[in-house]
């Protein structure tokens, strides 16, 4: 069963394992972690901020009012840069698990890499009111 | 659960399912984040413009959101789903160490503690909403 799922899923071509190999796609796979890591401790940090609930309405809506100031509007930019880098660049390696276009991870990584901009370019632009008000 | 020569723990096919786990759950997660940040972060922009309501997030919002059942769904899934990716990418980090089986028992056991804890704070920041 396990050799089946991963005979389907891996074709035997991924053991090659180029991409690790080349220049462009060792700072994908890094960038793919500190990305990873920094989600993973602004994690705890909304969990924390969500977690005000407990003292009450007015306490939760005095947290929210700050962590909803512009400067953090600004900085929720920079959260959504992280988050569309590592959606693509995870679908990427998806793509390469399963045997899909791994002779074009270098060119790949460039698709993650303006995939991110334009995405953050559409959220900036939607959270104009956010941090101009 | 047995030890190779390096005395490192044994997963056998394990691994495979983690490694799948992690894939099925990154896939999850961006349907889930992206509904996420729309509805609870962008669509109500237009209600802020419109003085309906003075922050995007405010505590009657949020309540008014999880009144409705697919959302109370859809933020736990969310909650479970990112806890379990995020730790379990953490945990591929860390063993990359290749650390002894000691060691690589109190990555997991800290990992599932810190989870369930952080779960557990989330779902009751979550309950106070619903409840």
């Amino acid at each position: 069963m396990v050799t089946l799922v991963r005979t389907l899923l891996l074709h035997s071509g991924t053991s090659r394992d180029g991409h690790t190999r080349t220049r462009v796609g060792w700072w994908a796979w890094l960038l793919q972690r500190i990305s990873g890591v920094l989600l993973v401790g602004y994690l705890f940090l909304h969990i924390g901020v969500i977690s005000t609930s407990q003292a009450g309405s007015e306490t939760f809506d005095g947290v929210l009012k700050f962590v909803q100031h512009p400067l953090f509007a600004t900085l929720d930019i920079v959260l959504i840069a992280v988050i569309l880098y590592h959606a693509f660049n995870g679908i990427r390696v998806i793509f390469f698990d399963m045997g899909v276009g791994i002779r074009h991870q270098a060119a790949l990584v460039w698709v993650c890499a303006v995939l991110t901009l334009v995405g953050t370019a559409a959220a900036t632009y939607l959270s104009l009111p956010l941090i101009f008000r | 659960m047995a030890l190779d020569k390096n005395r490192r723990l044994q997963y056998g096919t394990q691994g495979f399912w983690l490694w799948l786990l992690q894939r099925f759950s990154g896939l999850l997660l961006v349907l889930l984040v992206l509904v996420h940040g729309w509805v609870t972060h962008f669509s109500p922009i237009a209600d802020m413009q419109a003085g309906i309501t003075d922050e995007v997030v405010t505590f009657d919002v949020v309540k008014q959101r999880l009144a409705q059942g697919i959302f109370i769904v859809l933020d736990f899934a969310l909650l479970g789903a990112v806890l379990y990716h995020g730790l379990n990418g953490v945990r591929n980090i860390l063993l990359e160490w290749k650390p002894a089986a000691n060691r690589q028992l109190i990555v997991n056991v800290g990992l599932w503690t810190l989870g369930i804890a952080a779960f557990a704070v989330g779902a009751r920041a979550l309950l106070v909403f619903i409840l």
